[in-house]
C-alpha cells in the first residue's frame, strides 16, 4: 500500500475506534435493563380465579417481567427475583424462561413454592413456551434457534424442546431425538421441530406439534419410551384440560402466520371454535374444565371452552397465565 | 476489551503484509481478503444479534423472518452473473464490486436509521444479499487477476481464511458489546457499521482496480461471449464437474441436522459444531491452497470431496461419540478449505483473463443451484427413506460424481478457454 492512503487509512481506524468505542462506552453506563417492575391490574370479570401471571411492560414487552398471583381481584407481587418472559407452576415446582442477567443470552431457571431459586440452564435460542405437569415431576422448554435450517439461511429458525427433572434440573430428554410414527409406520424428515408440549395426569404421557414439511401434527407422546404418534394435523400449541378430556390449541388460518383457538375432544377429535375472534399466538391454560385464559402478548382473557360466551379482559398487562390448583401454598397466598 | 481486539485487527495489515510475503501472495490479495474480513465482522456481527434483536425490540416471532428471508436467495443467483459480466465488459472489477460492499454497508446504516420495522429490516436484509450477489464474482476476479497463473489457489486460500477470521470475530465482537451494554442493540449496528465503513475505504484506497493480468486492451467482450462460456471448450467440462459435485453434497447445516439425530449431546454443544468447522476451515484453507499450487488442484479438490465422504461415514455409523464428532467435523472443515477456493482458482486458471468475472458468476450460479436442488432432493429422501439411506444414496452419488468429475477437470486444465 502506497504510504499515503496507509496513512488516510490509519487515520480512518482511529476515528472509527473513537466513535465505535465512545458510542458503546456510553451506552454501557447507560441504563440498561433486563427486568422491568410493571405491575399487572386485575379486572373482576371471575371472582373465583386464582392465577398466576408474568407482569408485561405494554412498551418493552419482551424484558423479563416480575411473577404476580391474581387472587379474586387482588394483584399480590411474589417475594424473590424471579423475573421471566415464560413463566409456568406446578405441583410446587416453577419454570421461568427469560433473558439470563447478562443480556447477552438466554436462561431457564427452576423454582420452588417459597420462589426461591433452584436451577439454572443455559438456553440455546429464544424462550417459546413452558409448561410443567401437574405433579411438578417434568418440565417442557420450546426454544427458537436459528441457523440450523432447510435451506442453510442463517436468518431462518427451528425449534427445539427439552424435556426437564424438575427436581434435579437435568435435561432428560430432547423431542428432537424421539422415534416418531404416523399411521403405524416410523416417520422422519430433516425439517421435523416440535414444540409447545402439554403433559397429562401421568406425567410420561404428553402432546407437543410437530412441524413439517407445511403441516402442523399434534403428536401424543410418552418420556420414559421416548416415542411419539401422530394423532392428527391441524393443531399447534396443544393444552390438556384439567381431566384430560379436552385439548385447547391454535389453528393456523391457511399458511399465514394467524391463528384461531379451538378445542378438540381427546376420545373422538373432533373440535369446534372457541368465542375469542382475534388471532392468538399462545399456548392457552384451562383455568378449569370449561375455561380457558390465554394473552394477546399484552393482556389475559379469558373464555368459555365450549364455544359460548364471549372473550373478556382477566388481567391487564400480564401474560403467561397459570392455573393454580387447590392446595398450592405459596408466599402471600393460600387458598 | 473488544474493542481492543477489534482495533488490533484493524492495524494488522502491515503483519498480514509480512505473513502474505512469506507466502508470495500479492499485496492486493491480502487488500482483497482485508476487505471481507471487515465486511465479514460486520455482517456477522448482525446476523448474530437480529435474531435477539427482532423479538427483544419488536416482540416479533422469529418465524415471521424465516419467510422474509428466503424470498431473496433466488435474485442473488441472478445478480451474480449479470455483475460479473458488467465488470468484464466495463473492465470495472473494484468499482462493481465497491457497489456490492457499498449496498451493504448502506444496510448496516439504515439498521442503525430505521431498524424498527419487520418490513424495514426485511427490506435491509433483501439489499444485503444482493450486495453480496454483486460483490462475489468481481472481488473473486480480482484476486484471480492479481495473482500469478501457478500461484492462483493460494491467493483464494488466503483470501478464505481471512474472510473466516472476519466472521469469527464478528460474532465475539457483538457479544461484547451487548454484554458490556446488556440489550443496546443500537450499539452493535452503529459499530457493525464502522466495520462496513472501514471495508470500503480498503478496497477504495488499497485496492489497485487493473491488477497485473487485467486485460488492458483490445474490445470489450459481448455478453454472447460471456453466454458462450457454458459450451467452451475446457470451462464447459469444469461447470459440468462443479454442478455434478455440488448436487452429490449435502450441505454443513443439513450435516449438523444429521448429527444431533445421531448423537445424544447437549443441546448447548450446537452451536459449537459451526465453530469447530469454521476454525478448522481458517486453519487449513492456506495449506490447502498452497498444495493445490504444488501438486495440482485437481487432486486436492478431489481430496476435499473425498473427506466430505468421511463425514457422511460418520452420520452413517450408529453410535458416535465425541472423538467421531470431531472426526467428522475436522472433515468438514478440510473439505470446505480444500473445494471452497480451489474451484475457483481453477475457473482463474482456465478462464481467458477478458471474461474471469463472469465466468466466475457463472460457476457461482451453478454450484448454488446445485446446493439448493441438492438440499431439497436429501429432504426428500430423508423423508420418504430415513436419514441412513439417504445419506448412502448421497455418498454413492458423491463417489459417481468424482468418477466422473476427474476426467473433466482434467480436461478443463489442460486446454485454457478462449473468450
Amino acid at each position: 500500500m502506497d504510504r499515503r492512503s496507509g496513512k488516510i487509512l490509519l487515520v480512518l481506524a482511529a476515528v472509527c475506534l473513537v466513535v465505535g468505542g465512545g458510542y458503546v462506552a456510553i451506552a454501557a453506563l447507560g441504563p440498561s435493563e433486563t427486568t422491568t417492575d410493571a405491575r399487572p391490574q386485575a379486572t373482576e370479570v371471575l371472582s373465583r380465579t386464582h392465577v398466576m401471571v408474568r407482569a408485561v411492560d405494554p412498551k418493552k414487552p419482551t424484558l423479563n417481567g416480575r411473577v404476580f398471583v391474581v387472587d379474586r381481584g387482588q394483584v399480590r407481587q411474589l417475594p424473590g427475583d424471579i423475573a421471566c418472559e415464560r413463566v409456568y407452576y406446578a405441583g410446587g415446582e416453577g419454570l421461568c424462561l427469560g433473558v439470563a442477567p447478562s443480556g447477552v443470552d438466554y436462561e431457564a431457571t427452576t423454582f420452588d413454592s417459597r420462589m426461591q431459586p433452584q436451577d439454572k440452564i443455559t438456553l440455546t435460542g429464544l424462550p417459546s413456551r413452558a409448561r410443567v405437569s401437574e405433579d411438578g415431576r417434568y418440565g417442557a422448554m420450546t426454544v427458537f434457534v436459528s441457523g440450523d435450517s432447510y435451506l442453510q439461511s442463517p436468518t431462518a429458525f427451528s425449534t427445539r424442546t427439552t424435556i426437564v427433572e424438575m427436581a434435579t434440573g437435568k435435561q432428560i430428554a430432547q423431542l428432537e431425538r424421539f422415534d416418531v410414527s404416523k399411521d403405524g409406520k416410523p416417520f422422519d424428515a430433516v425439517d421435523f421441530n416440535f414444540w409447545g408440549v402439554t403433559f397429562a395426569k401421568d406425567p410420561n404421557t404428553f402432546y407437543a406439534t410437530l412441524g413439517t414439511g407445511g403441516e402442523h401434527y399434534l403428536v401424543e407422546g410418552n418420556v420414559r419410551d421416548h416415542s411419539m404418534r401422530v394423532l392428527r394435523t391441524g393443531v399447534e400449541c396443544p393444552s390438556l384440560s384439567p381431566d384430560n378430556r379436552q385439548i385447547a390449541y391454535k389453528s393456523r388460518i391457511g399458511d399465514s402466520e394467524r391463528w384461531r383457538l379451538r378445542v378438540l375432544d381427546v376420545a373422538t377429535l373432533k373440535d369446534h371454535p372457541v368465542a375469542e375472534d382475534r388471532s392468538i399466538d399462545d399456548q392457552v391454560e384451562w383455568l378449569d374444565d370449561d375455561t380457558l385464559a390465554y394473552s394477546d402478548g399484552t393482556n389475559v382473557y379469558t373464555v368459555p371452552a365450549d364455544g359460548s360466551g364471549e372473550a373478556e379482559l382477566l388481567v391487564r398487562d400480564a401474560t403467561s397465565p397459570v392455573r393454580l390448583n387447590a392446595g398450592q401454598e405459596l408466599p402471600g397466598f393460600a387458598r | 476489551m473488544y474493542q481492543v481486539e477489534a482495533s488490533k485487527a484493524l492495524l494488522k495489515p502491515r503483519l498480514w503484509a509480512r505473513g502474505a510475503s512469506r507466502l508470495k501472495v500479492p499485496r492486493n490479495v491480502v487488500m482483497l481478503g482485508m476487505v471481507s474480513l471487515l465486511t465479514d465482522v460486520s455482517s456477522e456481527m448482525v446476523a448474530t444479534v437480529l435474531p435477539m434483536y427482532l423479538v427483544f425490540t419488536l416482540g416479533a416471532s422469529p418465524l415471521v423472518f424465516g419467510a422474509i428471508d428466503g424470498t431473496y436467495r433466488g435474485a442473488a443467483a441472478v445478480v451474480q452473473v449479470l455483475s460479473g459480466f458488467s465488470s468484464d465488459r466495463w473492465r470495472r472489477h473494484k468499482e462493481v464490486a465497491g457497489l456490492g460492499y457499498g449496498l451493504s454497508a448502506i444496510g448496516k446504516v439504515a439498521l442503525v436509521a430505521a431498524g424498527n420495522t419487520i418490513g424495514g429490516i426485511g427490506a435491509i436484509v433483501a439489499v444485503d444479499r444482493v450486495g453480496k450477489g454483486i460483490r462475489t464474482a468481481p472481488r473473486d476476479a480480482l484476486i484471480s487477476l492479481s495473482s500469478a497463473k501457478d500461484r492462483l489457489a493460494t491467493s483464494f486460500g488466503v483470501h478464505r481464511a481471512m474472510d473466516s477470521v472476519g466472521a469469527m470475530l464478528g460474532p465475539l465482537i457483538a457479544f461484547g458489546i451487548l454484554f458490556a451494554a446488556p440489550a443496546r442493540f443500537d450499539a452493535v449496528f452503529v459499530v457493525s457499521t464502522l466495520f462496513a465503513l472501514l471495508g470500503l475505504a480498503v478496497l477504495f484506497l488499497n485496492v489497485e482496480g487493473k491488477p497485473r493480468r487485467a486485460p488492458r486492451t483490445g474490445t470489450p467482450p459481448r455478453f454472447r461471449a460471456a453466454l458462450g462460456l457454458v459450451k467452451d471448450r475446457s470451462f464447459a467440462p469444469l461447470l459440468l464437474a462443479a454442478g455434478g459435485l455440488s448436487l452429490a453434497s449435502v450441505s454443513d447445516a443439513l450435516i449438523y441436522v444429521g448429527l444431533q439425530r445421531t448423537i445424544d449431546f447437549e443441546p448447548a454443544v450446537f452451536p459449537l459444531l459451526y465453530v469447530m468447522t469454521a476454525v478448522a476451515f481458517m486453519a487449513l484453507a492456506i495449506p490447502a491452497g498452497q498444495l493445490a499450487d504444488r501438486i495440482g488442484k485437481v487432486p486436492v479438490l478431489l481430496g476435499g470431496h473425498a473427506l466430505l465422504l468421511v463425514a457422511y461415514a460418520v452420520l452413517l455409523m450408529t453410535s458416535v461419540g465425541y472423538i467421531l464428532l470431531i472426526v467428522c467435523l475436522l472433515a468438514l472443515g478440510g473439505y470446505f478449505a480444500a473445494t471452497e477456493g480451489v474451484i475457483t482458482a481453477l475457473a482463474g486458471a482456465v478462464l481467458p483473463e477478458s471474461l474471469q468475472a463472469s465466468g466466475i458468476g457463472i460457476l457461482i450460479t451453478v454450484v448454488s443451484l446445485g446446493r439448493l436442488v441438492s438440499s431439497v432432493a436429501f429432504g426428500a429422501l430423508w423423508l420418504e427413506l430415513g436419514l441412513h439411506e439417504a445419506v448412502t444414496i448421497f455418498a454413492a452419488g458423491l463417489l459417481v460424481a468424482m468418477a466422473i468429475a476427474a476426467p473433466l477437470l482434467l480436461r478443463a486444465q489442460r486446454t485454457p478457454a478462449h473468450g
